[in-house]
């Protein structure tokens, strides 16, 4: 059962967070297909995860994640690697491939939506200059010479590194007396946009990626621990569809892929499952993102027991209003971000504050976890982003004497 | 100062994107093709402006030496070239020796030791950050009497502004000038205190102030030092000797506008418009009356990003003279993502259901122009027009 609180504002984030540098160094020697003991890596791996739960739990972080530090970053900018990892977690790909962003445009037609390269993303094709100008400030890192491909049946070949996680993360929750962590995972729907010449259909490749994420999912949940699905793909990939579709095709298109997600769960304990949506977390203007009211609806179907979404940047600050007329399930909990990685300005406590208190004010003060947008590692300079989670949790307190004066 | 009873008018604090090719002409020694495309650009930058639904243009500070397309310091460093009594090849700002201050003794430090950057040096540091502010040139050490040298450029600026306004039909329009308080933040040698340095340079900015005036334009004095002098004086002082400190700067000011016509003076104030944590930031409600003690028409402020967006509540508490105005900043040079017409317009009415509708008026936090693509300040100015005509639709039905 997933921690709440009846007497504060409980804290968390999104799940990425900076790595050591000597963590970096390590991951990109082994990226690079060079010799490296692979030893001396989960070491490395092992003193770096203990260190980063010790951290957020003295300043404050109450739901702690092991910052996703298994999942391979090998360099400190890198908005990608909550969905990398998972290409050395599945079976049947081809890593030769072309980069998801080389991949050409697929334009859709009434009737047949379809997702097109990311060249062809429509905030993208609008802001041509600024996404290709490196002083824009909308780098997101070096880019993988390749991609994968789906090339064979789907399996999960995962076993071994996420049991290694597992372990970091359980033994840094435990020496830091913590009672609950939470771990990231990628959602089907997040991981089949990538390049496929096996299945016939997508909806064949969802359910087949839905299969085997299935195993990592149970493997987080069996060990006691929270378990966060990570489907931006829900709301980026409105996006990702040129020209715009129908709100209408939109939801059918990705009521599929919520369908998978919750094929992929079906049996498994949902009060310790919580569910990420966000826009995306590149630097960009964000002009095409779907508005949170036209896919609310579609949030609320995934079978999870808590909802993390972003909230805490110029884009998306508004839709708090969207809980004005949507009703919470009375069983749920929300978690939206209250600082943010898309400024390197670090939020005011007392506008954190003004955020989590709408929102307690319309669903409930024991049902808002002030949370992050995004993952703030790769995305923000290290001290940068450990300045906004202690701003996140002087916030949330000054929350908690408003809501419980 | 151009009101409106059944609309929230829309402005900006200033500095737009200077198309490429003006760039390039401030970069190079051509005079007469440095002209022609001041002219040439300044009419398109207020023809834009007004399309888009911007109702008080400015020149886009175009007339502001900017040879580079991300450029943080054009509004101030322009004054240099326009004031007598410079050398212009001090040591940049960043590489002058720290000033520490103690309880009765405050002064600004170097750049280099600013607190925000001492604590976030790392991050400063990193070039993947996005921190970075452009070019650091060398800093002018002034070595002698100060005085304006500025006519003919001003002149100029001016002219370029006038023929644009006129060409699209727009009857107000605004351009700034850098306050003493912000100018006087070089090296000196050759006044024997800081306050005769600011007086001086109160005195030779006053003719630049009365000259854009005495055209029939809105003035705006930028003076960020009022705000951001926080985070240059090391170690921190206490808020009492910075208030003192900074009334100084404010009477200079005064000083330089007496007898000017304040119903055409407006204020901008800010707390540095670099991509830093901004942690060091002064809180506004503790310099706030410190604003209002300028003798301006209209305040313009930081209130679009996430360390001031809050501070909307301080109206709750202070009263805006009768006659005066507002410009809160409502969208923001301090992220790339676009604001949505929807969180605009819910700024907006903040600020109006506070002080009345009529008395605010919708604007960006800081310059634009190099500081965030030019594409993407664009789109911010676009939102920043929708987002006020939704405002409208909410306080005039």
């Amino acid at each position: 059962m997933m921690k709440t609180s009846s007497d504060h504002i409980l804290t968390s984030h999104v799940g990425s967070l900076p790595r050591p540098d000597d963590l970096i160094a390590a991951n990109r020697v082994r990226e690079a297909g060079e010799a490296i003991d692979e030893h001396v890596i989960q070491e490395k791996l092992r003193g770096a995860v203990a260190q980063v739960v010790r951290r957020q739990r003295e300043l404050g972080i109450e739901v702690p994640g092991d910052g996703e530090f298994g999942k391979s970053m090998g360099h400190r900018i890198n908005y990608g690697a909550w969905l990398s990892y998972c290409f050395h977690r599945l079976g049947g790909l081809d890593l030769s491939g072309p980069d998801m962003r080389d991949t050409p445009p697929r334009r859709s037609r009434p009737g047949e939506v379809v997702l097109t390269g990311f060249s062809d993303r429509r905030d993208r094709a609008r802001f041509a200059a600024a996404y290709a100008d490196p002083e824009s400030g909308i780098t997101t890192g070096p880019r993988p010479a390749t991609g994968p491909v789906c090339v064979g049946p789907l399996t999960y070949t995962g076993h071994a590194a996420i049991h290694s996680d597992i372990a970091n993360f359980k033994a840094a929750l435990a020496s830091a007396g913590a009672d609950e962590g939470f771990m990231t995972a990628i959602a089907p729907g997040s991981t089949t946009r990538i390049g496929n010449t096996f299945y016939k259909t997508q909806e064949e490749f969802l359910f087949a990626s839905a299969d085997a994420m299935r195993e990592e999912y149970s493997a987080i949940l069996d060990a006691g621990l929270i378990l966060q699905l990570d489907d931006p793909a829900l709301a980026t990939d409105w996006d990702m569809i040129n020209p715009e579709p129908t709100v209408e095709e939109y939801k059918k298109f990705a009521t599929t892929q919520v369908e998978a997600l919750n094929h992929a769960i079906r049996g498994l304990p949902q009060d310790r499952i919580r569910f990420h949506l966000c826009w995306g977390s590149w630097h960009g203007p964000h002009t095409t993102d779907i508005p949170m009211r036209d896919i609310v609806g579609l949030m609320l179907t995934v079978n999870a027991g808590a909802y993390s979404f972003e909230a805490g940047n110029v884009r998306h600050e508004h839709e708090w209003k969207v809980w004005q007329d949507v009703e919470l399930p009375d069983d749920k909990v929300i978690l939206p971000g209250v600082v943010s990685h898309a400024t390197n300005v670090v939020e005011h406590p007392e506008l954190v504050a003004d955020r989590i208190v709408r929102f307690a004010n319309l669903v409930g003060k024991e049902r808002v976890i002030a949370s992050t947008d995004c993952g703030l590692g790769g995305r923000v300079h290290p001290d940068i982003a450990w300045a906004k989670l202690e701003a996140l949790v002087a916030g949330a307190a000054l929350a908690t004497r408003q809501l419980w004066s | 100062m151009k009101t409106s009873s059944d609309h929230i008018l829309t402005s900006h604090a200033g500095s737009l994107p200077r198309p490429d090719d003006l760039i390039d002409a401030w970069g190079s020694n051509d005079e007469p093709a440095l002209a022609a495309k001041l002219a040439s650009s300044v009419t398109d930058v207020v023809r834009r402006q007004k399309e888009i639904g911007i109702d008080v243009p400015g020149d886009g500070e175009f007339g502001k030496p900017m040879a580079q397309r991300v450029n943080y310091g054009s509004w101030w460093r322009y004054s240099w070239n326009r004031l007598g009594g410079l050398d212009p090849h001090g040591p940049s700002l960043y590489e002058m020796e720290p000033r520490r201050s103690s309880p009765g003794y405050v002064v600004l430090t170097s750049f280099g030791d600013r607190r925000d950057r001492t604590r976030f040096a790392a991050a400063y540091g990193d070039p993947e950050s996005g921190i970075t502010t452009g070019p650091r040139p060398p800093a002018p050490i002034c070595v002698a009497p100060i005085h304006y040298t500025g006519h003919d450029a001003i002149q100029k600026d001016i002219a370029n502004f006038k023929a644009a306004l006129q060409g699209a039909g727009v009857a107000e329009g605004f351009m700034t000038a850098v306050a003493p308080g912000s100018a006087a933040r070089i090296g000196n040698s050759y006044y024997k205190t800081e306050e005769e340095l600011l007086y001086a340079c109160a005195d030779a900015m006053r003719e630049e102030y009365k000259a854009i005036l005495d055209a029939g334009l809105i003035l705006q004095l930028d003076d960020p030092a009022i705000a951001e002098n926080w985070d240059m004086i090391n170690p921190e002082p206490t808020v009492e000797e910075y208030k003192k400190f900074s009334m100084v700067r404010v009477e200079a000011l005064n000083h330089a506008i007496r007898g000017l016509p304040q119903d055409r003076i407006r204020f901008h104030l800010c707390w540095g418009s670099w991509h830093g944590p901004h942690i060091t930031d002064i809180a506004m409600r503790d310099i706030v009356d410190v604003m209002l003690a300028v003798n301006a028409h209209a305040y313009s402020f930081e209130a679009g990003n996430v360390r001031h967006e809050h501070e909307w509540k301080v109206w709750q508490e202070v009263k805006l003279p009768d006659d005066k105005m507002i410009l809160p900043g409502v969208v923001s040079h301090a992220t790339n993502v676009v604001e949505h017409p929807e969180l605009v317009a819910e700024r907006i009415l903040r600020f109006a259901n506070l002080v009345g509708r009529e008395r605010v008026v919708a604007s960006t936090d800081c310059g634009l122009g190099g500081r965030v693509h030019p594409d993407i300040a664009w789109a911010k100015l676009e939102e920043l027009a929708q987002g006020a005509a939704l405002a409208t639709g909410q306080l005039w039905r």
